[in-house]
């Protein structure tokens, strides 16, 4: 922190740092993502490997037993959130970019502009997430790309709709009316009065966003719309494993642990540091 | 007044047609058409381009893409959405069962939802920022942290596998007696409510804290007004708004999360449906759902901005703001 007097925090890092929640959320989130990025190193087999006999019991083979194939279920449940994780990284910060510049835009230019994204923003909000996605397989397929791109179209709108409410109280402001005396182009206007302005809601909608996605990703692997098998992930392993809810339960709860332990973390935190950032993440949370 | 309402209903029509819009070109036109995604590869390989010329011209799929969209439209807004490709059979008489079902689960989710959340909400605003508003907001994130598969599996684990009180899936058929359907409707809905309430009571909870910091709410206290007077009849209906501007936002959410609880159970309904069309790449039933649930989404979000034109004077008064 530029400024900071030495051995001090920032009042609103000491706020997170005290908020036992918070500080529980971003362990997860820390823990998720080291795991996630170290799983090709740690894992005692492939993730595809057919390491041993179908449904083998925990042992000192396999710590979690084998699955319905006789995959290492510990190997295929540390790799199980890569994908996913990835997949929402990347669509959400999509939706991130292009959200902030339609809704500055739309705030910026008004009139016809404003409508034209606006109605385009309520056209989306009617069609619900998976929805949306449904109707788009049939004609795109299923891949990767695609799920990038329906991530990020499906989380445009939001960004949207709260940039161009911050932007539109900044925008009767003064240092705005002076930007245009000095003769700046919208474009400059944008970037360089409006951003950094709406930076930290940026940040907040992009946390928000990124559980939200996570859970979505999860769940359209889970209906057998997102990601493909033979991939690990922790959606596909519910759908695969839920055949055998019965004889063995573990198959379901092991990854539903793992997802569920990574979005609470995710939105623990998120709320945490919103709060102590002065901002309120609870009007943008919403599943699907 | 009457400008403003009918202004929302124009939009709203306005909405549907781009929604149709846009379900019509997702579907039909890129990049192949409705019988290119049904047809496998193995039938492709079997058929002679004069045979599939002959399908096309039999489906009409033929004429422009404009005129089958206008086709298409007209025919959807009167509750005709073709026939399938594959079969035949009308589109209609596949889903109005599932339909039926799946407004079942929604309403019941909705009826439950509302007043759990408003009691909570309620709770957690009357001891703000101490003991039960912490233990409400975190139940909350949680809440909305669990996707419906897991907390559905959970569920079938608990009640109906280690204690068999409720049956682990549903094995009615479409058409079942609405009192069968409520009988095992339990579960599914106690899935799905996890997330509405969670939503819906952090909104409720929010809109009663700004509502109490107010002016009007501190005049009422200088006035001598008793606190449980002040929330019920002045902070509650205030803030009713913000919750109800989140209705389409409620609404979408809960259909998604339909679609996932009706492949959980294997509840008969449209969403169990629609995942069925689109592995079975049935285009006009795919369509259909799509498009009923976005005309589910924008008539309830009608209704709440109605409600809330009728609810607060100062969004009468500013007719021309959206």
């Amino acid at each position: 922190m530029p400024g900071a007097i030495p051995g001090t925090m920032p009042r609103a890092m000491r706020q997170i740092l005290r908020t036992p929640m918070t500080v529980i959320g971003l362990v997860l989130v820390l823990v998720h993502v080291a795991v996630a990025l170290c799983a090709p190193w740690i894992i005692p087999y492939g993730p595809s490997q057919l390491a041993g006999m179908p449904f083998e019991p925990p042992g000192d083979r396999f710590m979690l037993g084998t699955d319905v194939l006789g995959r290492d279920y510990l190997s295929r449940l540390l790799m199980g959130g890569r994908i996913t994780l990835t997949v929402a990284l990347v669509g959400v910060l999509i939706a991130i970019v292009a959200g902030a510049f339609l809704g500055l835009c739309a705030a910026w230019f008004g009139g016809l502009t404003d409508e034209v994204i606006m109605r385009l923003v309520d056209t989306k909000v009617a069609i619900p997430s998976i929805l949306l996605v449904g109707v788009l397989i049939p004609g795109f397929g299923q891949s990767v790309g695609v799920l990038i791109f329906v991530i990020a179209l499906v989380y445009v709108a939001g960004v949207i709709r709260t940039v161009r409410a911050q932007a539109l109280t900044i925008k009767p402001q003064s240092f705005v009316a002076a930007s245009v005396l000095r003769g700046e182009s919208s474009l400059s206007i944008m970037l360089r009065e409006f951003l950094p302005n709406v930076a930290d809601l940026l940040c907040v909608e992009f946390a928000i966003r990124m559980s939200s996605a996570i859970l979505l990703v999860s769940s359209l692997s889970f209906l057998g719309l997102g990601i493909s098998p033979p991939t690990p992930d922790w959606g596909l392993m519910v759908s695969e494993g839920v055949g055998y809810i019965h004889t063995d339960p573990w198959l379901v709860i092991y990854p539903s642990i793992a997802l569920c332990t990574l979005v609470v973390g995710l939105n623990l935190a998120t709320e945490g540091v919103a709060n102590a950032l002065g901002l309120d993440a609870a009007r943008g949370m919403v599943k699907g | 007044m009457l400008s403003a309402i009918l202004r929302r209903i124009g939009l709203s029509f306005l909405i549907l047609v781009l929604v149709s819009l846009f379900v019509f070109v997702a579907t039909e036109i890129l990049p192949g058409d409705a019988l290119d995604v049904s047809l496998t590869d193995d039938d492709l390989a079997v058929l002679t381009p004069a045979q599939l010329a002959e399908m096309r011209a039999a489906l009409g799929l033929d004429r422009p893409a404009a005129v089958r969209y206008v086709d298409w439209l007209s025919g959807a807004l009167v509750g005709d959405f073709g026939t399938t490709i594959l079969t035949g059979a009308p589109v209609g008489d596949i889903i109005w069962g599932p339909l039926r079902n799946s407004i079942l689960l929604a309403v019941l989710t909705t009826l439950v939802a509302v007043p759990v959340a408003m009691v909570i909400g309620i709770i957690a605003a009357w001891w703000r920022d101490r003991a039960p508003d912490a233990i409400v907001s975190t139940g909350a994130v949680v809440g909305y942290s669990l996707p419906e598969f897991v907390s559905g599996n959970a569920l079938i684990l608990l009640f109906a596998i280690w204690l068999p009180i409720f049956p682990a899936t549903i094995t009615l058929y479409t058409q079942g007696p609405m009192l069968d359907m409520l009988v095992v409707a339990v579960l599914p809905v106690a899935t799905i409510i996890i997330g509405s309430i969670a939503y819906l009571s952090r909104l409720l909870r929010l809109g009663l804290v700004e509502s109490l910091a107010s002016d009007y709410v501190e005049r009422a206290r200088l006035a001598g007004v008793s606190e449980r007077r002040i929330v019920f009849v002045h902070a509650v209906p205030a803030s009713l708004v913000p919750t109800l501007n989140a209705a389409a936002l409620y609404v979408a959410g809960l259909l998604s999360g339909i679609v996932v609880v009706e492949t959980v159970f294997a509840w008969p309904g449209l969403g169990l449906e629609l995942i069925n069309a689109i592995r079975k790449r049935e285009v006009a039933v795919v369509q259909a759902a799509v498009f009923l649930g976005a005309v589910g989404v924008v008539i309830m979000n009608l209704m709440a901005d109605l409600s809330i034109i009728a609810l607060d004077p100062r969004v009468r008064r500013n007719t021309g703001r959206s």
